[in-house]
């Protein structure tokens, strides 16, 4: 499978119909893959594909670094299911031209969790949660893809895998309260949920702003809760659920929860799965006069 | 004439932010008309209730309100034709992430008050205050944050005394 990909990265280096292909190499130990960035075809062999190729390339297309400034016009990409949702969704914000890209799908059987749990096999201790009931293994929007592509049933709702979301929605307010407490209690703001993101794409984060600070700098409970809530909020619709926030995090809060949670309720009220579709609009910039309105007095 | 002043033990902090065509002329029609409401309602006049971001509700209840109350004009009113059915959808999925966070949503109060509906603002926020009060104080996020400085403060006083 990577032989084919591979030579396809090659055709398209040395037929100049790209400038750079960005992909997965070795990492620095047997655990890892590092992203690479491919510019010359006597290159291409470093890539790779297996489960441990956990990182979310979109990351690097994002407007926001300084990757898409470096003058490229076209750019391949190696995309496992999940991360051309996210390709997708931010050709449907408009973020990027899908003539811009070339997309080389990956058949994928699941990804590890995080590299540390990786023994040489894929198997259901280590299987990232995200997998679980993963209905794009193969890929849905692709200029290239190894083998046939099997037509897949993507009409399901989204499921959310991580069983807490359902544990946190049973317990009681001041409890689920406390849950959030106790966890945001480690948070330092490293941010690192943010640079992560293939979707947060402001120019400056409006944690960054300082005239008028909206959210308090400091890491005590007030600041971190307001930062929070305020990423989860900007990314309801659009989060197409990689899990790289809560994989980066440096001390294991799972901030992806909020978003799951949210995925779940824009599938509910607006019937809208963020990644499927070039075209669909985001069910916020948009409305129904007949929306619900149960809870407006 | 007006009504009675109640002492009450805890007095809730309430921001409102409304709509300057609709809510914010309703509540000028309230004082017009002498009506009495509650007083713990601060409000906060902006252009339309399609510009509440969910923002100025996080931050009231980081700066320590107890309850919070946007309003705007009915659907189909608006003076920009479709401001308040995106502010709609908007507090649909935000009322969402407060109650997964574990904050009560009954503090957040979303309603349509027209500018003739002065009757109905001071029943909304009498009916609110009231609810809040019996909610009590906001959980807030920075209880156990103590501040050196006003704790120094503190213990000075009690010195001198």
């Amino acid at each position: 499978m990577i032989e084919q990909i591979r030579n396809q990265a090659r055709k398209l280096l040395e037929d100049g119909d790209v400038d750079v292909v960005i992909g997965y190499a070795e990492g620095s130990d047997p655990a890892r893959t590092t992203p690479v960035f491919i510019r010359k075809a006597e290159d291409v062999d470093k890539l790779i594909y297996d489960p441990r190729c956990i990182n979310s390339l979109p990351l690097y297309l994002n407007k926001r670094h300084e990757y898409t400034r470096k003058g490229w016009k076209k750019t391949a990409i190696i995309g496992k299911g999940c991360d051309i949702r996210a390709i997708v969704q931010l050709i449907a914000e408009n973020q990027l031209k899908r003539d811009e890209i070339y997309i080389l799908g990956v058949p994928c059987e699941g990804q590890v969790s995080h590299p540390e749990k990786w023994d040489g096999s894929l198997h259901d201790g280590n299987r990232a949660s995200k997998c679980i009931g993963c209905d794009v293994m193969t890929p849905h929007e692709t200029d290239f893809f190894p083998g046939d592509k099997p037509d897949v049933d993507r009409s399901n709702p989204y499921e959310v895998t991580s069983p807490k979301v359902a544990n946190l929605m049973e317990l009681e307010l001041d409890k689920r309260f406390a849950f959030w407490r106790t966890d945001f209690d480690r948070c330092f703001k490293c941010y690192a949920c943010r640079e992560v993101c293939p979707h947060c794409s402001c120019n400056v984060c409006i944690t960054d702003e300082t005239t008028p600070s909206w959210i308090d700098p400091a890491a005590h409970k007030k600041g971190v809760f307001s930062w929070h809530l305020t990423r989860a909020m900007h990314l309801v619709g659009r989060c197409t659920g990689c899990g790289e926030c809560t994989r980066a995090c440096p001390m294991d809060i799972q901030v992806d929860l909020f978003n799951q949670r949210m995925k779940e309720v824009v599938q509910e009220s607006y019937s809208y799965k963020p990644g499927y579709s070039l075209e669909d609009k985001h069910p916020l910039i948009t409305y129904q006069v007949d929306d619900r309105e149960d809870f407006i007095k | 004439m007006g009504k009675k002043i109640e002492i009450h033990d805890f007095e809730p902090k309430i921001m409102a932010f409304v709509c300057k065509w609709c809510t914010y002329s309703g509540a000028d029609l309230a004082g017009t008309s002498r009506m009495d409401y509650s007083p713990n309602v601060r409000m906060v006049r902006l252009p339309c209730s399609g510009r509440i971001d969910p923002q100025f509700m996080i931050k009231a209840f980081e700066q320590g309100a107890d309850g919070v109350i946007i309003s705007g004009c009915h659907p189909g009113d608006c003076h920009y034709n479709e401001g308040n059915y995106y502010a709609r959808r908007r507090n649909t999925t935000f009322r969402q992430l407060m109650d997964f966070n574990g904050i009560d949503i009954e503090r957040i109060e979303f309603s349509w008050i027209s500018a003739a509906e002065a009757i109905k603002w001071t029943e909304v926020i009498d009916a609110f205050t009231e609810k809040v009060r019996e909610l009590g104080r906001h959980p807030q996020y920075n209880d156990d944050i103590v501040d050196p400085y006003a704790q120094f403060l503190v213990q000075k006083e009690q010195e001198s005394a």
